[in-house]
């Protein structure tokens, strides 16, 4: 991985309507990262996305392969490639229409390329986009993503909508033919449980402010994940832990910070799983366990 | 670059082909059909005065009258026939500019499609100049040839007519003037285009950003002719409006500089290019240009999510 900064979001605020969308973001994104922006709906990411791509201004710095989004988004558009929303893409065209257009308006778009990775799908040049499932759009759209040589790729909700085959489809696609160590990516979903394999990096995002930046080696050294033994119960509930779950009428403990030698004498340790941390996170059980 | 042009240009004709191109071509074939009928004295059109039918060639004036014609008045005569023949056609096309250059920024972000074409590296300005160069370069060149083909099967049919009938011979309707006629015809399109650029920049404007274009479009024109109205007792606003919707050849404005102005032709072209009305006009375009750029840029796409 890189220093290189591929995106600098400094104090980075937005309002509807006097709601605060965006609360002070302050993040970086480098070379080489998988990073997944996660929160739960309304808490601002398709937002943040939205100001990466050159859609929506916002108060503050943010600097994208050092363009400011808003004024050079189409000179940043030839370096970054996105899937924001599968229903975007234009209906009325049929699937050879749409790679034409790319190919006439993107300079680092290969179309050779784009109809050797179609060939491997049930995708035909001919079909219009409107008769293509929403997994085919996807795929379409991922086609068009993979095909275009560029050095950031953001990915908004990809996969909402779409079954568990298809969504397993995409993301091993996207390791496996996309990601070469070189490129960066930024995905934002609220399924945290599926790109958790994928990622890098990790920012928590919730009601519209950063709640955890990390990335994934950090926090598996941050937090441990304890199953105690039924007769350590007592001793891991005093080691304040930051949440407690049942889980298949066991309880399970999560520790920020705490010495692992520890808690491998009262029961199995493990990293716990993002979803796991997410969910701890957003439930904002940091400060009702730690306030008891 | 160009390419870039083109092939946005491209997709515009696609998307759009319906109004821009077939209902042109529609509307000229359903009106071929009728000329032939007229001729082949199955049907007609009008009424009074102005029946369009064989039984008018009944009157012997009037055959006299078109076998004796002079060279200049029997051109004149068949110019000005072809010219209300393509009327229609001309009617429907600018409809259809009127009404893509209303709906093309609104629909775009009604089906969210916007987010899409935004995600490529085309720049407000460039999308928005391959949109007028749809409405004012490439319209006028769709519809010149319905034209000639409406035109060339009226004079066969008319032609055919005559000659069984025994008014005048074949090739007495036929001359060079038609193809000087339809290269006149483009380049009086082109103009027409960009006379009427303010309302189509206008139109385009509104459907950047509002949820209804068309009460958008409308509703501040009127609260300025009623104000006006009210207020100075004049209706000069309304008039320019008017003048800009019809044909340029007929603008008072104009006129009133060059009374000469008679017939759209090349050299009343030049009359237009330097008249100061038509560069505020482009001056006007301009601005909206500008503000739709704006406006497209900084427009909230995304929903709280």
């Amino acid at each position: 991985m890189s220093d290189q900064v591929v995106i600098k979001a400094e104090n980075i605020n937005k309002k509807y309507e006097g709601y605060s969308v965006l609360k002070n973001i302050n993040f970086q994104l480098k070379k080489g990262q998988i990073m997944g922006l996660i929160g739960p709906n309304g808490a601002g990411k398709s937002t943040f996305i939205h100001a990466i791509l050159g859609l929506l201004p916002v108060l503050g710095k943010l600097l994208v392969l050092d363009h400011n989004p808003i004024n050079e988004r189409h000179e940043l558009m030839k370096k970054v490639c996105s899937i924001t929303d599968v229903a975007v893409m234009p209906k009325w065209m049929t699937v050879q229409q749409v790679l034409k257009f790319v190919d006439g308006v993107h300079p680092n778009f290969d179309i050779g390329k784009a109809k050797q990775i179609l060939l491997n799908t049930n995708i035909k040049e001919e079909h219009k986009i409107r008769t293509l499932s929403r997994g085919m759009v996807v795929q379409l759209h991922l086609t068009i993503a993979m095909a275009i040589d560029a050095e950031l790729l953001v990915l908004d909700e990809p996969t909402l909508g779409l079954d568990l085959v298809y969504r397993k489809e995409f993301y091993s696609k996207l390791l496996e033919d996309y990601y070469d160590g070189d490129k960066t990516i930024l995905i934002s979903t609220h399924q945290v449980e599926e790109i958790e394999g994928v990622l890098s990096d990790v920012v928590f995002l919730r009601k519209g402010e950063v709640v955890q930046n990390s990335s994934i080696e950090d926090l598996n050294k941050r937090f441990l994940e304890l199953r105690p033994n039924r007769e350590n119960l007592e001793k891991a509930n005093i080691l304040n832990p930051i949440s407690v779950r049942e889980e298949l009428g066991r309880k399970v403990f999560l520790y920020e910070e705490e010495d692992i030698n520890k808690l491998s004498a009262l029961g199995e340790v493990r990293p716990p799983a993002i979803a796991d941390l997410f969910v701890a996170v957003m439930e904002e059980r940091v400060k009702e366990v730690k306030n008891v | 670059m160009f390419s870039v042009f083109f092939t946005l240009i491209r997709k515009e004709l696609l998307e759009h082909k319906v109004g821009l191109i077939f209902a042109p071509w529609i509307v000229a074939c359903i009106l071929a059909c009728i000329i032939i009928l007229v001729y082949l004295g199955i049907t007609e059109i009008g009424e009074g005065e102005a029946v369009f039918s064989t039984t008018r060639y009944e009157d012997e004036d009037l055959v006299n009258g078109i076998r004796e014609a002079s060279e200049k008045q029997k051109t004149d005569l068949i110019r000005t026939a072809l010219l209300l023949v393509g009327m229609p056609v001309l009617l429907v096309a600018g409809l259809a500019a009127l009404a893509y250059s209303l709906t093309t920024f609104s629909d775009e972000r009604k089906d969210k499609s916007v987010i899409f074409w935004r995600s490529l590296p085309v720049s407000d300005l460039t999308t928005i100049f391959s949109k007028l160069a749809v409405v004012v370069f490439c319209v006028p060149l769709i519809i010149v040839p319905s034209i000639i083909f409406l035109q060339i099967i009226s004079l066969l049919s008319a032609s055919t007519f005559f000659h069984f009938n025994e008014i005048v011979p074949f090739g007495y309707l036929w001359g060079f003037y038609l193809a000087i006629d339809w290269f006149r015809i483009i380049f009086s399109l082109w103009a027409q285009a960009l006379w009427t650029l303010p309302i189509l920049t206008w139109l385009m404007f509104t459907g950047s950003y509002a949820k209804k274009p068309i009460i958008a479009a409308l509703v501040p024109i009127f609260a300025i002719v009623v104000l006006e109205e009210v207020i100075l007792g004049t209706d000069r606003f309304y008039s320019t409006i008017f003048e800009r919707l019809g044909p340029w050849s007929r603008s008072e404005s104009l006129r009133n500089i060059f009374p000469e102005i008679s017939v759209v032709d090349i050299s009343d072209i030049y009359l237009l290019i330097i008249s100061s009305e038509f560069w505020l006009g482009l001056l006007v375009s301009a601005f909206l240009i500008i503000l739709t750029v704006k406006i497209r840029s900084r427009i909230n796409y995304s929903s709280v999510d």
